[in-house]
């Protein structure tokens, strides 16, 4: 039934995009996340339904969508390549007063955002700072210390 | 008696990072990935270029006009549709395509199965099921200058349609992708 | 074609729309918020889908979509002067004993979000803090002393 097509392609394609599109720095999503996550939702949707309004199709698209949701985090749960694949992986982006440049502009951050972090964990100032990685959740967490680790 | 958790010593499961932070890093994954995004953001470009030229409907590449060499019947058409998408067959009539006062014209019955024509603007005084098409007739006082066909494509894929002046025997077929 | 100027338009529409009605404090939104983006969003879907509801089109749409913000999120890391349009600055709000007052009547924040904040970390009053910075998504971020 092409119904159960349009709901696979649709999920399918909506993961792929937002995992392309990339993280947001931050702690939490900021509301314009919120909002393009569902503008993107309903444009899916609306792809998915096209004209066909019935409770039927509702119903079929709806268990389909669950189904395929059930299968990937069940493949991400079982396989280590394939959560790589549709998380990543950390990333660090600070190491010992060094900044990981390819990293930073890799990923379209700046250093603001690292700073930002750092602020937010209490610390003043990048001298306190021994790292600074990037979760897969787009969140920064901050590891204090010196830059020299020698002391501890 | 509960069995006992299954565990797994910490020491084997996370990589450190060379100053001994545990991290889990895979720069080279990422790196490949990098390279993998970059190629999306090709291909989504080129997508995008490709709709607003036309080729999936709705754009400059998509319209089709073929004319007959007297003029008497001139087609306008979008070979790029889309499923369930409002789109128009358009049919311009030359003084020649009247006989006996009437205005006929013929077509396959694919533009009512697979174009999913609605109506045709404006309505023919009578139709009639001939070789496996509709025949529309407009009698004396009534001559459009055109026909349009207001069609909603059934299904995804690859129709052809026809239309023929049965006055003069000029007929053109053409084929219609139908993008899901 | 239609499509895809209707998207582009849309999220740059959204985008000024979310900057300009959300508050600073806090990045939690109100329901009410919840409610205003949901409403926006969903009339920009429709607007930008209008009658054709094929996959393809609403593909392109969503392709589209991803595109720019891409080139947003691009262009934002590599102009901090954009940056600072589009998500805003931090600002301190409280440096050493002593309330920034038109940053923070500007933001329209009060001393009690920053004294929540204070609390969040543990400290017991607001003396205990050194900096009180809002950053870019509306968090409070606190600097005790030492």
């Amino acid at each position: 039934m092409a119904a159960v097509f349009r709901a696979v392609f649709g999920y399918l394609f909506l993961v792929f995009v937002v995992r392309v599109v990339g993280r947001r720095p931050g702690k939490q999503m900021a509301p314009f996340d919120y909002v393009l996550i569902f503008f993107l939702g309903g444009l899916t949707l609306t792809g998915m339904v096209a004209n066909d309004r019935s409770l039927t199709n509702a119903f079929v698209q709806i268990i389909t969508v669950a189904l395929c949701h059930f299968v990937l985090t069940a493949l991400r749960r079982r396989s280590n390549r394939f959560a790589v694949w549709m998380d990543g992986t950390p990333l660090v982006l600070l190491r010992n007063g060094q900044w990981v440049e390819e990293t930073i502009r890799k990923m379209n951050f700046s250093r603001d955002d690292i700073l930002a972090a750092m602020r937010s964990n209490g610390q003043r100032n990048l001298h306190e700072v021994h790292y600074a990685v990037l979760e897969r959740s787009g969140m920064i967490t901050i590891i204090p210390g010196g830059e020299e680790k020698g002391s501890q | 008696m509960t069995t006992p958790a299954r565990t797994q010593s910490i020491d084997d499961s996370v990589p450190r990072d060379r100053n001994e932070l545990s991290v889990g890093e895979d720069l080279d994954f990422q790196r490949r990935w990098w390279r993998f995004e970059h190629a999306v953001w090709i291909v989504f470009t080129v997508i995008v270029a490709l709709d607003v030229a036309g080729v999936f409907g709705r754009g400059p590449v998509a319209k089709v006009h073929k004319s007959t060499p007297d003029g008497a019947m001139n087609l306008t058409y979008e070979q790029f549709q889309r499923f369930q998408t409002p789109s128009i067959i358009s049919i311009h009539f030359g003084p020649n395509a009247v006989r006996d006062g009437k205005l006929q014209l013929w077509v396959s019955q694919s533009v009512i199965t697979k174009a999913g024509n609605q109506r045709i603007i404006p309505e023919p005084a009578s139709s009639e099921l001939k070789d496996q098409g509709l025949l529309y007739t407009w009698p004396s006082g009534q001559h459009p200058d055109s026909a349009d066909f207001a069609v909603e494509p059934a299904s995804p894929g690859i129709y052809y349609f026809s239309v023929r002046l049965p006055a003069l025997g000029d007929e053109f077929t053409e084929r219609v992708v139908v993008w899901p | 074609m239609y499509t895809v100027i209707h998207a582009i338009v849309g999220y740059f529409f959204l985008l000024l729309t979310v900057r300009v009605l959300v508050r600073r404090p806090g990045a939690q939104l109100t329901p009410f918020e919840f409610v205003i983006i949901f409403l926006i969003g969903g009339v920009i879907i429709l607007a930008t889908v209008g009658n054709d509801h094929s996959e393809t089109n609403c593909t392109v749409a969503i392709i589209t979509i991803g595109l720019t913000h891409r080139l947003v999120s691009i262009m934002r890391s590599r102009y901090p002067r954009l940056s600072a349009w589009i998500d805003g600055i931090p600002l301190i709000l409280l440096r050493d004993g002593q309330w920034q007052l038109e940053q923070m009547e500007g933001l329209r924040v009060d001393r009690d979000d920053v004294i929540a904040a204070a609390r969040e970390k543990g400290l017991t009053s607001v003396r205990e803090v050194e900096y009180a910075v809002v950053e870019r998504n509306g968090s409070i971020s606190i600097v005790p002393r030492r």
